[in-house]
């Protein structure tokens, strides 16, 4: 039962899934910030068909278990020409499913943006993108930094998945020293003793952020 | 918000904004017939790929759908175990006693911290080794859905039961009820009717995470179309599709019925919704129209 021993026999084995996770972790949430704006902006233009497809977008990968949108993905990409190693499909899914949560976050601080800003960008002669993009986006983003935070972390425990299309990553370290050593409660316990210590830092320095940027509304 | 960014756009405006209509019906069109398309050169339309998706009656589609039964089983199980345990812990959070306290937030802190799949494992493989042979994969799923979910759950209670008037506790007192007297009297009618759209919408979280059971052999949607997939004739993709389908049936029903419950709330009490982390993210989110009354609800009272 004691895993702390078991962590530091095996730590260079965990260190290497911790770095995997972290990459995995950092790398999808940029694919997901990205694709998260995009969305938002589809949902608030004035272009009907952009309006849709973000609706739909949005449903889907939000009611869809991960599990499965990555077993499509993994599956039906090379059928599409788009063959991807595990690394980046993990990443691209993770990327994809994330955005549509934050894509909705953003949308959600979009409409806390109080309608003075955006009829003062518009006075001054800004078009549609600029005032997105220069007025109501930056402070859409600081209303919502306490929910970015929590999709992070949520986006950060969902790299775990990627063991099952055989990405070997922090979990999957655990899985593989588990069955190998056969003391199956140290593998599981040390993982999670990373999970939650890392993700506990991550959350506290998001609580820093928010105080500092942060918009009460 | 969204109409002021583009209200009454002038002549050009429309002129651009009917262009951009143009423009991007005719890429998502593109690029669905590329999908097609490539679909198409891969084999994957050929017709005996889907006899077995569409024989109802027959075998297959009948045994991917009963892995519904298993799903529905294993997320219901756990979210009656979830929300016993996190209650606990929420009344553990709000205790007077610092050790109940921090005993119990130290539980809800840490066990949101760590994946579902983790706890899934953990439950299933090393809960043997510890000698409780009895652990089954229905078990294994969910004991690991109930941890983490408690955890969660427990979150939810509490912001439930803070979101209270303190005036409302202080009065129960006052008229002389016990504790537990003014939660079962006085706290918990008005907090439950609050928690109830994060409660549900936190269910539909849980459902799509018993997919997770693929990983440990549970009988569900997922591993059912899995066997599917790989027997003969080999139609994985399909098959997932097929899961994909079911999934989006259920989860979406449930995501529709938070958001419907949500609403109501707001419109009879004017309740805040209840966010916590790892809870469902943003209840407002399934929808398809942003309606008017919601975005002004939101507006500051004091613009800056």
């Amino acid at each position: 039962m004691d895993f702390i021993g078991f962590l530091i026999e095996f730590a260079p084995r965990y260190l290497n899934g911790f770095q995997r996770y972290v990459s995995l972790a950092l790398f999808s949430f940029v694919i997901a910030f990205v694709i998260g704006v995009i969305i938002a902006s589809f949902r608030v233009s004035p272009i009907p068909p952009l309006q849709r497809f973000g609706t739909a977008y949005v449903s889907v990968f939000r009611n869809t278990p991960l599990l499965v949108l990555l077993f499509l993905f993994f599956f039906g990409g090379p059928k599409l020409g788009l063959t991807f190693s595990p690394y980046a499909t993990t990443v691209l899914v993770l990327g994809l499913y994330t955005g549509a949560y934050l894509g909705e976050t953003i949308r959600s601080g979009i409409n806390a943006v109080s309608k003075g800003q955006a009829e003062a960008a518009r006075a001054i002669g800004l078009g549609f993108t600029q005032v997105l993009g220069f007025i109501v986006v930056p402070q859409a983003l600081r209303t919502v930094v306490g929910p970015i935070g929590n999709l992070f972390i949520a986006n950060a425990k969902n790299t775990a998945l990627g063991l099952t299309i055989g990405y070997a990553e922090l979990t999957s370290v655990a899985q593989t020293l588990a069955n190998r050593e056969a003391r199956t409660v140290e593998a599981y316990l040390s993982a999670a003793f990373i999970y939650a210590t890392s993700l506990l830092i991550v959350g506290g320095l998001f609580g820093l952020i928010e105080k500092q940027v942060a918009i009460k509304r | 918000m969204s109409s002021i960014l583009t209200e009454e756009p002038g002549p050009r405006g429309q002129r651009r904004i009917q262009i951009a209509n143009w423009i991007s019906v005719a890429a998502i069109i593109a690029l669905l017939a590329y999908a097609i398309w490539r679909f198409w050169q891969a084999g994957e339309f050929e017709a005996e790929r889907y006899e077995q998706l569409i024989a109802f009656g027959e075998e297959w589609p009948q045994f991917v759908i009963s892995g519904l039964g298993y799903t529905i089983r294993a997320a219901v199980t756990a979210m009656v175990l979830a929300t016993i345990i996190g209650f606990a812990m929420a009344l553990g959070r709000l205790s007077l006693n610092p050790v109940t306290r921090w005993t119990s937030r130290i539980y809800v802190e840490f066990f949101r911290s760590i994946p579902v799949l983790l706890f899934i494992l953990f439950a299933f493989l090393a809960l043997q080794d510890l000698g409780l042979g009895f652990i089954t994969p229905f078990w294994g799923l969910v004991i690991g859905l109930t941890a983490y979910n408690s955890a969660v759950l427990a979150e939810i209670f509490r912001a439930g039961i803070l979101s209270l008037d303190k005036g409302q506790s202080e009065a129960a007192s006052a008229i002389g009820l016990s504790y537990w007297q003014s939660m079962r009297l006085v706290i918990l009618p008005q907090a439950v009717r609050r928690m109830t759209p994060a409660i549900v919408a936190q269910l539909a979280t849980l459902t799509k995470d018993t997919s997770l059971g693929f990983v440990i052999g549970y009988q569900e949607v997922l591993r059912r179309s899995q066997v599917m997939g790989e027997g003969s004739p080999r139609n994985v993709l399909q098959a997932y599709f097929f899961a994909a389908v079911l999934y989006f049936i259920v989860v979406y029903g449930l995501s529709r019925v938070a958001r419907r419950l949500e609403r109501q709330q707001r419109k009879k009490y004017g309740a805040k919704r209840i966010e916590v982390a790892g809870g469902p993210e943003d209840l407002d989110a399934m929808g398809e129209e942003v309606d008017e009354d919601e975005t002004r609800e939101r507006e500051p009272a004091v613009s800056r």
